[in-house]
């Protein structure tokens, strides 16, 4: 699967999710339809984006996601079209959201960022885990082995729905 | 081999290891709230048949926004409530609820041992009770209520060994705040954050709840504390625990999840808390605070500064504040409503002041003592409970500009409403900053002349 699309270039650490969608957005109950929120709690967020209005991939630096555990924040990035975030380092809830919602988040070397923060665009290989620049030059990163295919086939909830009947069998061998 | 109180836990719960360092885990009991839960229960209704794991295994709670603020959070509110009664899931609902971190302990739904996840970052609150409670998303918390489980990477686990004693004004926030600092605001990240130590055992559970609550604010996968007299002491008696004999058979158990002499750690901190002081932050994130005596750092990021309108070498105490918080799962519970009452106690405050209880049962207690009339008395607005102005959801939303000391976890840039700038500090700094009219502390304060209760009583015939 490949990710190819224009950079967002977010050049800030510790993107919280409050900054990536504010809690008065958080009224709804469906997964859907959030992008319209998407950085409208993120000082110069709303321009940012309408700079780049066919931005797919972001580029950001360390922490990115940190903060509240909403799934909002995915949920908003995936409405807008966005399919990966590249950063040195991401926070965990943020970081497990992303993946079960079609979004890589790719870690590259801290060094890498103010060059890919450059970059026009990008593209992503998701099968063979490496980053093409838009100069030809390409960067490997390393994908979590089950996560990739929650990403490749969307199906966290049906792994977990595959696992129903193993639990319920642990559980009575447990008690 | 021996083992962290971590690794007794999470090898209880290993269902099947998977790829990547991955496992299937175990999931005792689930937290669901209003803002995080129906989007994962309407999936499950919609492509899994309605079909919960065990809905025994469950507690619902609308927290946020109770009463609902509007027809879309009075839907949340409907839906997670629908739900529940049509799985038998325990709910507290309006009247009997509060903030989930709150609640859940105080009905005695966690334990020693058990593993524990909630659509909410702040589920880490729990791990004071020597449980593994973990924030997860939306799906994270579907996957638990359809399988039981959660798919997590088995996180390194960091002993953080506290010496000394909390003196000189410092409170459990103050340590958290210092745990923070000391770390980084992303310094946790990956681990699991093990305390241990004589400054811990001497914590009550309201204040080890305030310090595993903020372990997050490190990036840390969740806090834990050891279980021990004052965790069992806490729960015994509690509504969701056995009485009698099979109550103490547990705590025969629970007294094993200790570390084992020996255990190894991915990481090891010791932090001393003698000369620890009370801490205010300064920016934009829990990392960064400095004690009240000082200023802002030489070296502050801009966008920090520039957000918090402020310079480096500006004194904290010099900063004059436009709204005052009391509350959120950090500092809400009776001992926290107690020592702001301390300090608020025959004064009155300078700017506008929320104390809001982190559950009905809190505010029930609270009233009892008479602390809902020290606040009132003080000039300050005494709420129901719900998370409230913590994430500028609903009730004191700030103005852009407003400054606000709070007793939250958050000062993130528009966390309590946008262009809002939050300095979190604990209780009793809070109270006396909204006596003060600015960041200040409770030596500053000076005691108030005990009221005779005849003017007491008077000055209430009079309102």
């Amino acid at each position: 699967m490949i990710v190819e699309g224009t950079v967002l270039p977010l050049d800030r650490a510790n993107v919280d999710t409050d900054q990536i969608i504010p809690a008065h957005q958080l009224t709804g109950i469906e997964k859907t339809g959030l992008g319209k929120h998407l950085f409208t709690g993120m000082t110069g967020g709303v321009e940012l984006l309408a700079s780049y209005p066919d931005a797919s991939i972001i580029v950001a630096r360390e922490n990115f996601g940190c903060g509240s555990s909403r799934e909002h924040a995915a949920w908003s990035l995936a409405d807008r079209g966005f399919r990966a975030v590249v950063a040195p380092s991401f926070a965990r809830i943020f970081f497990e959201n992303a993946y079960n919602n079609g979004i890589a988040p790719i870690i590259v070397p801290a060094e890498e960022i103010d060059a890919l923060l450059q970059s026009k665009s990008l593209r992503i290989d998701l099968e063979t885990e490496r980053l093409h620049r838009d100069d030809g030059t390409a960067l490997a990163f390393a994908l979590d082995p089950l996560r990739k295919q929650f990403l490749l086939s969307g199906g966290y909830m049906a792994f977990l729905a595959s696992k129903v009947d193993s639990v319920h069998a642990w559980e009575t061998a447990r008690t | 081999m021996p083992q962290s109180l971590f690794e007794k836990v999470w090898n209880a719960h290993v269902v099947e290891e998977l790829p990547g360092e991955n496992a299937l885990v175990f999931v005792d009991r689930v937290v669901a709230h209003e803002i995080t839960t129906p989007q994962g229960a309407l999936e499950i209704q919609r492509s899994y048949d309605d079909k919960l794991f065990d809905p025994a295994r469950i507690v619902a709670i609308n927290d946020h926004v109770s009463p609902a603020k509007d027809t879309e959070t009075a839907i949340q509110a409907k839906v997670l409530r629908d739900w529940a009664k049509r799985h038998g899931i325990v709910l507290y609902d309006m009247g009997q609820n509060g903030i989930c971190h709150v609640v859940a302990p105080e009905r005695g739904f966690v334990e020693p041992g058990m593993t524990l996840a909630c659509g909410d970052s702040h589920t880490c609150t729990l791990g004071a009770f020597g449980a593994f409670a973990l924030g997860v998303g939306s799906t994270a918390q579907g996957g638990a209520m359809l399988a039981g489980c959660l798919v997590l990477q088995r996180p390194k686990v960091m002993r953080v060994n506290v010496t000394g004693r909390l003196q000189n004004g410092a409170t459990a926030k103050d340590l958290a705040l210092h745990v923070i600092a000391t770390l980084g605001f992303k310094g946790g990240t990956g681990y699991v954050l093990e305390y241990a130590g004589d400054a811990i055992a001497a914590l009550s559970m309201d204040e080890r709840m305030t310090l595993c609550n903020m372990a997050i604010e490190a990036g840390a996968t969740t806090g834990m504390c050891p279980p021990d007299e004052t965790t069992f002491s806490y729960l015994r008696g509690r509504e969701h625990q056995p009485t009698g004999d099979a109550f103490e058979a547990k705590v025969r158990a629970w007294r094993a999840l200790v570390a084992d002499e020996g255990a190894t750690y991915d990481a090891e901190v010791t932090i001393d808390i003698d000369a620890l002081a009370p801490l205010v932050s300064w920016g934009t994130n829990p990392g960064e605070s400095v004690p009240i005596d000082g200023v802002v750092p030489a070296g502050a990021a801009r966008a920090s500064l520039d957000y918090m309108g402020l310079e480096p070498g500006v004194a904290l105490r010099s900063l004059a504040i436009d709204q005052a918080f009391i509350g959120s799962c950090t500092n809400s519970r009776l001992s926290d409503l107690r020592a702001a009452a301390d300090v608020l106690r025959g004064h009155t405050v300078s700017v506008p002041t929320i104390v809001t209880p982190g559950s009905q049962a809190v505010k029930r207690a609270a009233e009892r003592e008479g602390l809902h009339d020290v606040f009132q008395d003080a000039g300050a607005l005494w709420t129901h409970s719900s998370c409230g102005p913590c994430l500028g959801m609903s009730m004191g939303v700030l103005a852009p500009g407003a400054r606000c000391v709070s007793s939250t976890n958050r000062n993130f840039p528009g966390r309590m409403g946008a262009g809002g700038r939050v300095h979190l500090a604990s209780p009793a700094v809070v109270a006396a900053s909204a006596i003060l009219g600015r960041l200040g502390s409770p030596d500053e304060i000076v005691a108030a002349p005990a009221a005779s209760p005849s003017s007491a009583e008077q000055a209430k015939v009079n309102a």
